[in-house]
């Protein structure tokens, strides 16, 4: 029992964490002319490190690492709101039964978006170059080819995200998995993201609290300030906690891992909309300019708690839930 | 990262369940009073000849010597099996005043106190707060007169739980009488049948006396009852606090989760004024929902706090998040009941038996206020935990 990161696992974090912020700094996501997507070379250099295929078998060309690695992958992708393409991207690898195109999901030479229903139809999210998109659902997953239909762009109010429409025509399968397990690494990694989310939300506000000077002190040294920080860092604790749980749960396959992911999204959904909304207001003016990162993470917060168990359908499943004593 | 039990810890589970299924008590705790006390230090003198009393503590000094997660594992199965709560008038001895006493106490402290902690022979209170000390408790101003046999105590203390039961008291007083704040403070093991105590105790709202106003009039306590040094009392203090939000709460987190179900299954049963069932309305099976994942991530922050302090060696700063999660996650589902509840939840004659849930909802204000008030605890979280510039 040993419920943190340990040993090879925070060197893990630690080599994303430096990646990353040199890969997707949150400054790519300001201005007007920002664009959401990865770019070919940007998919080449996480092809590269081996990001796309973490929990892959070894046999299919993956690195065979736990949901623990996953999970802490992700978190550090959601600090710097990541696109889900990466999410989508690795999930896809695992749906492909096909070695060529599992091959090319891994190199980053084919994209895939992420399908998500809107209606009797679907949205796109990601990319607009996929060709492919990957929809998932708890007991089934399906990987479509998108480049038969027509899509149109929405205009999407997180910039990190691509949005589409599908307008025409119906995608074409090219491959299915019924293995749950596609589902629960999308909800682990969508969960992780938020936890980075609610992290990044907090580290912004405590160190512009530190050098922000009001009536003559520090911010920081208002009750008004500290006690709403101290309630940011309790949400971010409570899912980040139960996050460790859920990756563990199912890195050892246990029964109720299910109802460990779905405690785990709800926590993080709430630390990161709420963090980051919390974040705006202590910044006051500033929180609400373009040029400031804060309103980046609500945005993409938005967006992530609705992907794999929006409030409404984790709510309700934990209600009836058991856990395994 | 992982949540499997080692063998060892598995096995030791399994004896703890199997020895509390034949040995917890048929008949519940009664509900205050001495037969309360009477009922705690019985239980205490069974756990102690069985090899249960301390588990965490040193062997040393009489304890298991085992792991912080094998007290974890005790806490859950105490909470299962139904036992008698950790949380009793044994509670400040075994979680203060004992390893206060193992940090800072002489050979001749330990040699006496210790056992008789352990077996529940000496039950302790706690004499800190005083009605112009609380959160801010290096204002205290009680005072200490040091001549050359005794410390001579003169002063007030406030909301002692259990003064009236407890055989000795930790007593934090100010023994240079020009000093301020936290300095000039010394920490003394005071015997409640010194002449010159006199314990007078607080009606709360909870319609019980479980807290007490102290008085001390020119009580001699003898100077080999000093614990550290005089004049250095606050460091001991500190390393009192320092033991108090732990891993204590895991028992809790059980209880709040099995109440969490047990107010679900209410819910199912109660109809509202509309005559709907409580658990058709969707913003209250979205609360109960909520709070079941709330106290899923107690149980989570208490394993991962465990897990940092394996690997620092040192407790972390989060104890403070902790209490503020757990009382706050209490506050919340006695609310949430009240709404489902309608007009029995304002009933109310005191007895905790025939009125659990008015109880608990009193109760969650005597939670969020004692031990470091919610307000505190974020102020020590703003402190510690996240560096914040300080104005106090």
């Amino acid at each position: 029992m040993f419920l943190a990161p340990d040993g090879s696992e925070i060197e893990i974090a630690d080599t994303a964490a430096r990646f990353l912020s040199r890969a997707i700094p949150l400054d790519r996501l300001h201005g007007r002319g920002a664009s959401p997507a990865l770019s070919a070379d940007l998919r080449a250099d996480f092809a590269a490190m081996g990001w796309f295929g973490l929990v892959l078998p070894e046999a299919d060309g993956g690195s065979g690492l736990s949901a623990v690695e996953y999970a802490l992958f992700y978190r550090e992708v959601g600090r710097h709101c990541g696109p889900v393409d990466i999410l989508a991207q690795g999930l896809a690898a695992m749906v492909s039964d096909d070695g060529r195109l599992r091959g090319a999901l891994l190199a980053g030479e084919q994209w895939v978006a992420l399908a998500v229903e809107d209606g009797p139809g679907l949205r796109l999210l990601g990319s607009h170059d996929a060709a492919l998109a990957l929809h998932v659902e708890r007991d089934a997953a399906r990987l479509l080819d998108v480049s038969v239909v027509e899509t149109a762009a929405r205009p999407s109010l997180d910039p990190a995200t691509g949005m589409r429409a599908i307008v025409c025509g119906t995608p074409r399968t090219v491959a299915v998995s019924s293995d749950g397990d596609v589902w629960n690494l999308g909800q682990l990694g969508v969960a992780a993201m938020q936890v980075g989310v609610a992290e990044s939300a907090l580290a912004l506000i405590v160190e512009y609290a530190k050098v922000r000077e009001t009536f003559g002190r520090k911010i920081g040294t208002y009750q008004a300030v500290r006690h709403a920080c101290a309630d940011m860092a309790l949400r971010g604790e409570a899912a980040r906690c139960q996050l460790w749980s859920a990756a563990a749960a199912l890195k050892e396959c246990r029964s109720d891992a299910h109802v460990h992911l779905d405690a785990a999204k709800h926590l993080a959904n709430r630390a990161a909309v709420v963090n980051a909304d919390v974040d705006i207001q202590l910044h006051g003016g500033i929180g609400v300019t373009e040029e400031h990162h804060a309103h980046l993470l609500l945005k993409h917060g938005l967006l992530l708690a609705r992907l794999f168990g929006s409030k409404r359908t984790l709510l309700a499943r934990l209600l009836h839930a058991e856990l395994e004593v | 990262m992982d949540l499997r039990y080692s063998e060892e810890d598995a096995a030791f589970r399994a004896r703890a369940r199997a020895w509390l299924q034949t040995h917890v008590p048929p008949s519940p705790r009664p509900p205050r009073g001495r037969a309360a006390a009477d009922f705690d230090r019985a239980w205490q003198r069974k756990l102690y000849e069985h090899g249960w009393a301390g588990i965490a503590w040193p062997k040393e000094y009489g304890g298991r010597g085992l792991s912080a997660l094998q007290q974890v594992i005790w806490y859950e199965e105490l909470a299962r099996a139904h036992a008698p709560h950790h949380i009793n008038t044994t509670y400040v001895g075994l979680m203060h005043a004992g390893p206060t006493l193992i940090a800072r106490g002489t050979d001749e402290q330990k040699a006496y106190h210790l056992p008789r902690i352990l077996s529940g022979e000496a039950l302790w209170c706690q004499g800190f707060s005083e009605p112009n000390a609380g959160s801010d408790l290096a204002s205290l101003t009680t005072r200490g007169v040091v001549d050359a046999t005794d410390v001579v105590v003169t002063g007030v203390k406030m909301w002692t739980t259990d003064a009236q039961h407890a055989d000795f008291q930790e007593l934090l007083v100010r023994t240079d009488p020009g000093s301020q704040r936290h300095h000039g403070l010394t920490w003394l093991i005071c015997d409640m049948r010194s002449p010159g105590v006199e314990i007078r105790p607080i009606t709360t709202m909870l319609l019980d006396e479980h807290v007490n106003t102290v008085f001390y009039n020119e009580v001699r306590i003898p100077r080999a009852n000093v614990v550290g040094e005089i004049g250095d009392g606050w460091s001991t203090a500190l390393a009192t606090l320092s033991f108090e939000r732990g891993t204590g709460f895991i028992g809790d987190q059980l209880e709040l989760y099995e109440r969490v179900q047990r107010a679900i299954g209410l819910a199912k049963q109660v109809r509202l004024e509309d005559g709907r069932l409580a658990i058709d309305h969707d913003d209250i099976a979205e609360r109960l929902a909520s709070l079941k994942a709330d106290t899923m991530a107690i149980r989570a922050m208490t394993l991962a706090s465990i897990a940092e302090a394996d690997r620092t060696g040192v407790p972390g700063p989060k104890s403070s998040l902790m209490k503020l999660m757990v009382t706050s996650t209490h506050k919340a589902l006695s609310e949430l009941v009240g709404d489902i509840l309608g007009w029995e939840f304002l009933e109310f004659d005191g007895d905790r038996a025939s009125h659990p849930w008015t109880w608990d909802f009193l109760w969650s204000w005597v939670f969020t206020i004692a031990g470091g008030t919610s307000e505190i605890q974020r102020e020590i979280t703003a402190d510690r935990l996240l560096g914040l510039p300080r104005a106090r």
